[in-house]
């Protein structure tokens, strides 16, 4: 059934919720938030009665406990989380008042930016805090009916500069621990993510937590075939069950396969988007492993770089989402001084690889075969939308990479004219008209750099992110597919129930009182499975339209984010460009 | 298209092309000649040369006919076999019309068709007839160039030949040269670039100054030659960067219809700057391909012509000196008076030597200072002419980009 992992459904979350709304209360930042808080308290309390939020999954935020007003309200403005709450740092920035998804905690705080809520102790449900950016879902609090688990928050996908918004959010989570989440807002992570203050910063709750991790440093450990990139993985955090406030680790990629991987497992189930990894990629590592420090060319120091930055844009996306950053393979995975166990299994050569290639063919298989009767006409349309999403960005990064190609054509191009002019001017006989011609190769020369940096742009902010939402897609695919899983187990129980009732009337019509005695407690057994399984797919099926939820809107941000920034560059390399000639002009001119 | 072409040539052969246009008095209505029509047929472009003159030789002032390139290259060619010119620049010729690559890439775009949107194609190959559009207008500009010049020549605008491809209503049937002829084209063209060599090898030249031209002029011409492939690789890497917006644009307004109300209009307007800012790309890149490329090419093949005439000079002096020779040899040979003849002959021989020697060498310090000159001022006002283009593109770019992201944060 369930998880074993989520507490049983409501009640346990409450309890839990609880625990934080007592915390939550006291560090309540945004002073709206501090009049819900009591509400919020309630809200656990009666986690049945709230609306099953599947039946509204937009208006969830508004938990019958919380006044939608107050989250809106609080929504709107950059919240400044006032420290109210000791723990909500007051960073100043719009935070979007970390919608504290957890049931329980709804406080909420509506940190522009995600602010995470931290319960960990509370086992991961977490409050969907997507605070990814901006996910003003607070659908999060109100879930207290939902069942335990935590909105499968979708990380934000967009890092933004990295950096996931994280914005000290003193997380009035960590209600066991004592509050004493230094309000210490790692300001400095801010000015990413705080820019955007997202009114709807759903996340409510009261998390102040901030957690911004960079990748930094790829080194070469060892050598030849036996050699890897080893990363260093700074965290700077405030949340409270992270034993310091600012370190870092260095980890190889497998290690951030192996992270990967157990998330996946122990996460995916519940319906939450799980975050994609960086590929592997046999050419790439195998092109560093056998070269040598010295001769880092530029094609391998591509290859580090993007690397470096999706290992970045993955860490951060994970972080931000509640219930994942609460998980205990995380924090080992982000915490642990010493060298990480070799997660062999992540290896693409083993023998685990080959397992997992197996098991990857049949899920495919059967994604094809089985055609689940689909009931829920939300899940019909979302599902459609997803898949037409996934074609339509496919084709749009296609030809984003095409740009990026041409553009760094050009600016080869270039480079080769300037010195072609270069040349030129220096054969050239007439003084002035050499000197123009000098200049004319300086300016080409400028305008190369100025195409290639902005090459670098398209490629980063645009196509790298496009491509990382393809990825996110395909995840949210995979959590789709999960509940088309349990409903298929769900049909399996049921079928199976009825073969076992069928079995137990045969055996009363002959008559065989053993046989029926065996036969009832299979019933029974059944019967009790069939429930399960079917509470597990309403449950998943809520899961995922909160997570989807949050998915959205953060996707939306994400995108709009992304294309202001490009739009940004853009328009700075073609003043860059004016420069440039305007320079030139009176030397063209100044030919005698 | 007359007449849009009308507007542009003019003013740009007049400008660009031909420096000399500047100096000269263009109001000279003696011979004034242009091509007021062209017409693209299949494979062959028909222009239609117009000529308005005030001099007597003429039958009427004012008169066209229709010319095809060959006959261009015809008229070129009687120039530069023509022995009295040695000493001029030839005009070079204009290149061959060449549609080959827009018809190309049209195709490839047939092809693809179906794998992209309506206006996805739609664009596409309006941006594809603009190309070819442009390469229309180029080709008879610079046509119309080459005529401009011998026209203002002093001495080629009273070739014979000249005036009978600008008068003869008929067809001049100048065929195009038969395999025969080509070959032997071809070896001619191979022996005078291997005479060019020995000559440059062997040939001392008597004056410092020609010998000073000669090794600048051959620098020249390998620099400006391989800044033009250059400047040619940049304005197509341009374009292309400009036509990859298309797509671009496309596939996000395809995406915005995907996203539903919350998006769309915001991807919408992203979609509208992408294709505008892409004109102005494209823009950038054809402005750099006339004013810069254009100019370093028709510098290349005028340097190609000046070093001919070097060329031609050298031969000439070579020739010079074997005449001295055999002129000592045949005195030497007949210190009897019996064979004057033979004196007589290497005399006459060394005296038409020296003379041609001297006169070309005359013209040709004319002409290299002119054409120094005219490189100088076409340079400098295609220089100008292009950093005052892209500026003006940039800033279009920029205030487009800017006016986008202000609109954009209010929904």
């Amino acid at each position: 059934m369930a998880d074993s992992r989520e507490p049983p459904p409501l009640f346990n979350d409450d309890k839990e919720d609880d625990n934080d709304d007592l915390f939550s209360s006291a560090v309540q930042s945004p002073v709206s938030e501090q009049t819900t808080t009591p509400e919020d308290q309630r809200s656990p309390e009666d986690p049945l009665t709230p609306p099953p939020p599947a039946a509204s999954l937009t208006p969830e935020p508004h938990n019958p406990g919380t006044p939608p007003d107050l989250f809106e309200s609080v929504a709107e403005g950059p919240v400044v989380v006032q420290g109210g709450s000791p723990k909500l740092s007051s960073v100043p920035l719009d935070l979007p008042a970390g919608g504290n998804g957890g049931e329980g905690k709804q406080q909420p705080t509506f940190f522009p930016t995600p602010l995470q809520e931290v319960s960990l102790e509370e086992e991961g449900d977490e409050p969907d805090i997507f605070d990814t950016m901006s996910s003003p879902k607070l659908q999060l609090n109100q879930d207290t009916s939902e069942p335990p688990v935590p909105p499968s928050s979708i990380l934000p996908p967009m890092g933004a500069p990295l950096t996931p918004p994280v914005v000290p959010i003193t997380p009035t989570a960590t209600p066991s621990l004592t509050p004493n989440i230094t309000p210490a807002a790692p300001t400095p992570v801010t000015p990413v993510a705080v820019a955007r203050s997202s009114p709807e910063q759903a996340e409510g709750d009261g998390g102040d937590e901030f957690i911004q991790i960079t990748v930094s440093d790829p080194q070469k450990i060892g050598d030849g075939m036996s050699s890897y990139m080893a990363y260093k993985v700074t965290t700077k955090t405030n949340v409270s069950y992270f034993r310091k406030k600012h370190w870092s680790v260095m980890r190889r990629f497998s290690d951030f396969l192996g992270l990967h991987r157990k998330l996946v497992e122990k996460h995916l189930h519940s319906g939450r988007v799980i975050p994609p990894a960086p590929e592997k990629s046999a050419i790439g590592t195998t092109k560093i492993k056998l070269g040598s420090d010295k001769n880092a060319d530029s094609g391998s120091l591509d290859f580090i770089e993007r690397r470096r930055a999706a290992l970045e844009r993955y860490m951060n996306r994970t972080s931000t989402h509640p219930t994942l950053r609460a998980d205990p393979d995380f924090r080992e995975f982000v915490e642990l001084d010493a060298e990480l166990p070799r997660a062999t299994q992540t290896s693409a050569l083993s023998s685990a690889g080959v397992l997992r290639l197996l098991n990857r063919v049949g899920e495919t298989v059967n994604k094809m075969t089985f055609k689940m009767d689909e009931s829920d006409q939300w899940f019909e349309e979302r599902t459609q939308q997803i898949e037409s999403l996934d074609a339509q960005l496919r084709k749009l990064h296609a030809s984003m990479e095409r740009l990026v190609n041409y553009r760094r054509e050009l600016a080869l191009s270039t480079a080769a004219f300037a010195k072609a002019t270069a040349v030129l001017s220096s054969v050239e006989e007439h003084s002035s008209l050499s000197r123009a011609l000098h200049q004319l190769s300086e300016s080409t020369e400028r305008t190369q750099t100025i195409h290639h940096a902005q090459a670098d742009a398209d490629f980063y902010v645009l196509s790298e992110n496009t491509k990382d939402y393809i990825q996110l897609i395909s995840a949210v695919k995979d959590v789709f597919h999960e509940r088309v899983k349990t409903f298929q187990t769900w049909q399996h129980a049921q079928i199976t129930l009825a073969k076992k009732r069928e079995a137990k009337a045969k055996a009363e019509l002959a008559g065989r009182m053993d046989k029926v005695q065996q036969a009832q407690e299979e019933v029974t057994e059944w019967e009790g499975k069939v429930e399960r399984s079917q509470e597990e797919f309403e449950r998943i099926s809520r899961a995922i339209k909160k997570e989807m939820e949050q998915f959205d809107v953060m996707r939306v941000k994400d995108f709009r984010d992304m294309v202001i920034k490009y739009l940004e560059d853009l328009m700075t390399s073609q003043q860059q460009i004016i420069k440039v000639w305007e320079t030139f002009i009176p030397e063209a001119k100044a030919i005698s | 298209m007359m007449d849009g072409m009308e507007d542009v040539l003019p003013s740009e052969t007049n400008g660009t092309k031909s420096g000399r246009s500047d100096t000269v008095d263009l109001n000279d209505s003696t011979l004034q000649v242009d091509i007021s029509d062209a017409l693209s047929e299949r494979e062959k472009v028909k222009f239609t040369v117009h000529t308005k003159t005030t001099l007597p030789d003429y039958a009427k002032p004012e008169f066209s006919v229709v010319r095809q390139h060959e006959e261009f290259i015809w008229l070129h060619d009687r120039f530069d076999e023509n022995e009295d010119y040695a000493g001029y620049i030839i005009p070079p010729p204009p290149p061959r019309p060449d549609f080959d690559a827009s018809r190309e890439k049209l195709q490839k775009l047939g092809e693809g068709e179906g794998s992209m949107t309506k206006e996805e194609f739609s664009k596409m190959k309006q941006e594809l007839e603009a190309e070819y559009l442009a390469t229309f207008k180029k080709t008879v500009a610079m046509h119309e160039v080459f005529l401009t010049r011998l026209a203002q020549h002093t001495v080629f605008r009273n070739d014979h030949n000249f005036k009978v491809f600008l008068e003869y209503e008929q067809d001049l049937s100048v065929r195009t040269k038969n395999k025969k002829e080509k070959v032997e084209g071809l070896f001619k063209s191979f022996n005078k670039s291997t005479d060019e060599i020995l000559l440059a090898a062997t040939q001392k030249d008597v004056d410092d100054y020609f010998e000073r031209e000669k090794t600048f002029l051959l620098e020249y011409h390998m620099a400006i030659k391989d800044a033009t492939t250059k400047a040619d690789k940049m304005t197509q890497a341009h374009k292309s960067v400009a036509d990859s917006y298309i797509q671009l644009s496309s596939g996000l307004s395809q995406l915005g219809t995907i996203e539903g109300p919350r998006l769309e209009k915001f991807i919408n307007k992203v979609a509208d700057t992408f294709e505008k800012a892409r004109k102005v790309e494209g823009r950038v890149s054809s402005d750099e391909d006339l004013k810069l490329s254009d100019t370093l090419r028709y510098y290349v093949r005028d340097g190609s012509a000046a070093k001919d005439l070097l060329y031609r000079r050298l031969r000439c002096l070579a020739n010079y000196e074997q005449a001295n020779k055999n002129l000592d040899r045949a005195r030497a040979k007949n210190k009897d008076v019996h064979a004057p003849v033979d004196v007589a002959d290497a005399e006459l021989a060394q005296q038409n030597a020296c003379e041609k020697f001297e006169h070309i060498s005359n013209k040709a310090k004319e002409e290299l200072n002119d054409l120094k000159a005219r490189r100088v001022t076409a340079f400098k006002k295609n220089l100008i002419e292009l950093a005052e283009l892209e500026l003006k593109h940039a800033k279009a770019q920029a205030q487009l980009l800017k006016s986008c992201l202000q609109s954009l944060p209010e929904e």
